[in-house]
């Protein structure tokens, strides 16, 4: 029975899903005056827009606040451009802003906003499309009125940096119906005058003034243009759909000249580091080799062709001094040995011990060492270091 | 040798690209002395068209298709 009552979010949730799918409100041209403005510390704008009998809530969120270009005040009339959609927790439907322009030059920024989007469609500011900036020019053409702050400006910047480059002023038109016209054919002159570069702009004006740049046959011709363009339109905040579309955008006709060419003091600092450079390399290497030869003819044989010889001569010295020490060495090592053996057997020898007075009984040429071979009587010999005794047995005592 | 008339931003690149590849030092002796002398010339070239250097008339292009010297009005 309860099932076909919803809850205040269901509700709430259905509602912003269709008003979320509806195409129309997902880009929203809204022109209104701000109420209860308000800053948040974080970045985001909360406020309304009302006219004589309507209200709306709108929030814009800080990567949008970012863009916007003056301090929305209380009472001041805006366009904003964004998309309708319901915060759930109240139920209110609010306008989320990504866009906010003053109001006041009327549907100048609808139709600006409309260009550029179309533009953009179409790839015209796509970054492939844009050509280099030539870093030295030698021929520059310059596309403003031949009078007024711009030219002026432009030329004595190019004057003051780069007094080389040669420049060819195409007056034209820069403000009125007739601008934007004067503006394409001065572009399309410039061709054929073997130009290294072109800088289209004017100075600061309103956004009437500044409008022949935001015009299509204007950005169609910088586009089309195969000489590479820096637009120069207004002041610093002022953009145009030729900043857009031009290959470089310059901030004010000033800062156009100072992009366009270098500064003569900077490339002439720059050639005199070079040289140093240059000077310091070549230094180095001739040193470097210098270094190299006389490593090479300091060599001792280029030095001394003899110390080879030399050299192995002394070697040869040498060699010989260490045969003759080794064999001496041997031969004393064996004569050592030889005396040695000599002296052992000589204490060996039985006859030795006569030398030292004892003497050495024989019998029939036969040494006798024990008593019991022999018997009273016998003869034999005593056998001395110096002569030998014949003798004659008397007695025989045993010893035990 | 070629007498073809270089731009000043040729010349430039030029000298610049000499002076890299000597700093990487592996050119021999004989060539690194040419590249060396060609390159102090060069250096000197460009050196004297700066300062040299008249500034340039500037043009305007009339209407009618002529270049006419162009003088800004000083401020």
């Amino acid at each position: 029975m309860n099932d076909k009552y919803l809850t205040v979010s269901e509700l709430n949730s259905y509602i912003k899903n269709i008003i979320d799918n509806e195409e129309f409100l997902r880009r929203i041209y809204l022109k209104g005056e701000i109420s209860n403005f308000k800053a948040h510390t974080r970045g985001h704008f909360y406020f309304s827009l009302k006219d004589e009998n309507s209200k709306i809530n709108a929030i814009m969120f800080m990567g949008n606040t970012k863009k916007v270009l003056f301090n929305p005040e209380e009472g001041m009339k805006v366009l904003v451009t964004g998309k309708i959609s319901v915060y759930e927790p109240t139920g209110n439907y609010q306008i989320y802003v990504e866009d906010m322009l003053e109001d006041g030059v009327g549907n100048l920024y609808i139709a600006f906003n409309q260009l550029k989007e179309k533009l953009e469609k179409e790839g015209l500011f796509d970054p492939i499309h844009k050509k280099r900036i030539p870093k030295i020019p030698n021929r520059i053409g310059i596309i403003t009125a031949s009078t007024g702050a711009a030219i002026r400006d432009i030329l004595t910047t190019i004057k003051r940096r780069y007094p080389l480059c040669k420049t060819i002023l195409f007056p034209s038109l820069v403000q009125g119906d007739k601008a934007k016209d004067d503006i394409v054919r001065q572009i399309k002159r410039a061709e054929s005058y073997n130009l290294d570069l072109l800088i289209v702009g004017r100075g600061g004006g309103s956004i009437e003034d500044l409008w022949p740049f935001n015009e299509e046959i204007v950005a169609k011709a910088i586009y089309n243009s195969s000489i590479p363009i820096i637009s120069a339109v207004g002041h610093e905040i002022d953009f145009t759909i030729s900043d857009f579309v031009a290959d470089l955008r310059a901030p004010t006709p000033t800062a156009a000249a100072e992009l366009a060419v270098p500064n003569m003091i900077d490339i002439i600092n720059y050639i005199d580091q070079v040289k140093i450079r240059l000077n310091q390399t070549m230094k180095k290497k001739i040193e470097f080799n210098k270094m190299l030869f006389d490593k090479l003819i300091n060599t001792y044989v280029l030095k001394k062709p003899l110390a080879m010889y030399e050299i192995k001569e002394q070697k040869l010295d040498n060699l010989i001094d260490r045969l003759g020490v080794n064999i001496k060495a041997i031969f004393d090592i064996n004569k050592n040995t030889y005396i040695n053996l000599l002296n052992k057997l000589e204490v060996l020898n039985p006859l030795s011990v006569l030398k030292r007075g004892y003497t050495v009984i024989k019998m029939k040429n036969k040494a006798i060492s024990n008593v019991d071979k022999l018997n009273k009587d016998d003869l034999i010999d005593i056998n001395f270091k110096d002569g030998i005794v014949n003798a004659k047995i008397l007695e025989i005592k045993e010893v035990k | 040798m070629k007498k073809e008339e270089k731009t000043f931003e040729e010349s430039l690149k030029q000298l610049e690209s000499i002076v890299k590849e000597l700093e990487n030092g592996d050119v021999n002796l004989d060539d690194a002395i040419n590249k060396f002398n060609e390159a102090m010339e060069l250096a000197k070239k460009c050196n004297d068209k700066l300062k040299k250097a008249e500034a340039k008339v500037n043009k305007i292009l009339t209407d009618d298709g002529k270049l006419e010297d162009f003088e800004v009005e000083s401020e």
